[in-house]
């Protein structure tokens, strides 16, 4: 891929993976808050508010990477310079995405012992993982010839995909949802 | 040195009128300190107290609520509703197609000992796993997680209801007891008291799902833990429960109740350790056995009585 010419599909592609990780941050900031069984709208609901947070929070590389262009003497070289380091950003968190997908399809279309082995040794310590994978990109981005600038963008956009499940959880999931006490709430007969 | 498990210390129930019992916050401080726990104390540190040092009674059952509430997370990723059914099931079918089940159509009654929050009976009365024939019961010890449970259940309008109960007095006649992670919490011979409290009431079967003994156990318990709880209780409870888990040979000794059959699904021996995370001990009436395992088919094989497991490898 030459430089100038694959900008926007790294630009793309880095913006999707942003935006679905700001969508499982979202369901995991809901996550082992509500004990009631049935949960699909509940579970929509923490996902799009993650997808919300996260659209806000991913301006800031955007606009810091506009930043780097509008202000650099060579505007031409450090867009190039910026491309490279998105694909060297690109790399690792492609690996990662890879690996939760992997890992999401077993649990989801496998028999449940196959599936705990999907949860135990692959979602878990993914999750665990995310920030030395995005600490990981920071440094594909630099060495693959992104430079400073590059390092710059990528630690923003970085520290915005990592504050969206703490600011989803502590805006409307800090306490647990306990559920409605009320009597209207009791169907007749149960 | 002792594994504690902090909720266990927190929270004190008098075994014969269920009464909430005051307890002290530098006495369960003294306990995790004498077991070398001092992550334990820590924690128990930044608890509430009145002035006497006294827990805050409100303060420990939300804390209780929401730790079990965290729980239930692992519980729905490790599909335990799936898990039950798949050894319920067919226990369930071979009660029903034995002769010992023609008890003049009385109804089938599960009743989960130690239900928490109540996920596995909501869950089934929610999927309706075990056919409509089977009354579902919850039992507990705590008082807030049975209210809470009984909350949940009425909220989504689930046919099933939640008692508060000890374990070695059960208010609850069953056709089989279940329990799950609740085993690794009774020690020395409270186990065998246990089954065998079980096994000389009317039950036709138990099947007690727990935290398999093995090496990667506490691992695993760390990782997922740190992954999916936030509260640093849960976590601390989650590895020191990973850690008291008993041995394979342990639980089929005491499951070893006069009048029930011990058998043991999916042992170390036989199984992959990340996939056997929770598996079930058993006791069936003998006659019980034959259908049974008819009944569960090519799986059946996994089932082992203590004969078969004094052979299988470690
Ligand atoms: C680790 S929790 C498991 C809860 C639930 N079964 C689950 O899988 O989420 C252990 C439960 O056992 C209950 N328990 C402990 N000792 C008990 C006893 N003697 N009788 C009844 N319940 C007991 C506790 O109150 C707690 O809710």
């Amino acid at each position: 891929m030459t430089a100038l010419g694959g900008t926007p599909a790294v630009a793309l592609a880095l913006a999707a993976l942003g935006l679905v990780d700001s969508a499982f941050s979202g369901f995991r900031a809901y996550a082992g808050r509500d004990a009631r069984i049935r949960k699909h709208r509940a579970v929509a609901r923490a996902s799009l508010r993650g997808l919300a947070v996260g659209s806000v929070l991913l301006l800031a590389p955007v606009l810091t990477a506009c930043g780097v262009v509008l202000t650099a003497a060579d505007r031409d070289r450090t867009y190039a310079t910026l491309t490279e380091g998105g694909i060297g950003y690109l790399a690792p968190l492609a690996c990662y995405a890879s690996a939760v997908l992997l890992s999401l399809a077993a649990y989801f279309f496998l028999p449940f012992r196959a599936s705990t082995l999907a949860v135990v040794a692959g979602l878990g310590p993914l999750t665990l993982l995310r920030p030395l994978v995005i600490a990981a990109a920071c440094v594909g981005s630099f060495v693959r010839g992104g430079g400073v600038a590059s390092l710059l963008v990528g630690t923003v956009a970085g520290a915005a995909v990592l504050c969206v499940e703490p600011l989803v959880h502590r805006h409307w999931y800090s306490a647990a949802l306990r559920s409605d006490p009320t009597p209207a709430s009791v169907p007749a007969g149960a | 040195m002792p594994h504690l498990e902090i909720s266990d210390l927190i929270t004190a129930t008098d075994p014969h009128s269920g009464a909430r019992l005051p307890v002290r916050r530098d006495e369960v401080i003294r306990r995790l300190h004498e077991a070398g726990d001092r992550r334990g104390a820590r924690i128990v540190e930044a608890l509430p107290a009145d002035r006497q040092g006294v827990l805050d009674p409100a303060a420990v059952d939300r804390l209780m609520i929401d730790v079990h509430t965290e729980l239930q997370r692992l519980s729905e990723e490790l599909r335990i509703g799936e898990r039950l059914v798949h050894v319920l099931g067919p226990l369930f079918d071979a009660i029903r197609a034995t002769a010992v089940s023609a008890g003049g159509g009385t109804p089938l009654r599960l009743v989960d000992i130690g239900s928490g929050l109540g996920y596995v009976i909501r869950w089934l009365a929610a999927h309706g796993a075990l056919g409509p024939d089977v009354e579902l019961v919850g039992v507990d010890l705590d008082s807030a997680l049975v209210g809470e449970a009984g909350r949940l259940a009425r909220a989504e309008g689930l046919d099933c209801r939640f008692v508060h109960g000890n374990a070695f007095d059960l208010p609850e006649a069953a056709t089989v007891y279940v329990s799950t992670g609740v085993l690794h919490h009774f020690r020395g011979p409270d186990l065998a008291e246990f089954f065998r409290a079980q096994a000389a009431s009317p039950a036709l079967a138990f099947c007690h799902f727990d935290i398999a003994a093995t090496r990667l156990a506490p691992v695993g318990a760390w990782v997922f833990h740190r992954a999916r709880m936030r509260h640093p209780l849960g976590r601390h409870d989650g590895v020191a429960s990973a850690r008291r888990a008993h041995t394979d040979e342990t639980l089929l000794h005491a499951a070893a109740a006069p009048g029930m059959r011990p058998l043991l699904y999916e042992p170390r021996g036989l199984a992959n350790p990340f996939c056997t995370t929770l598996r079930p001990v058993l006791g069936v009436r003998p006659e019980l056995e034959a259908p049974l395992r008819r009944a569960m088919g090519r799986a059946a094989r996994r089932l082992v009585g203590p004969e078969q497991l004094g052979g299988a490898p470690r």
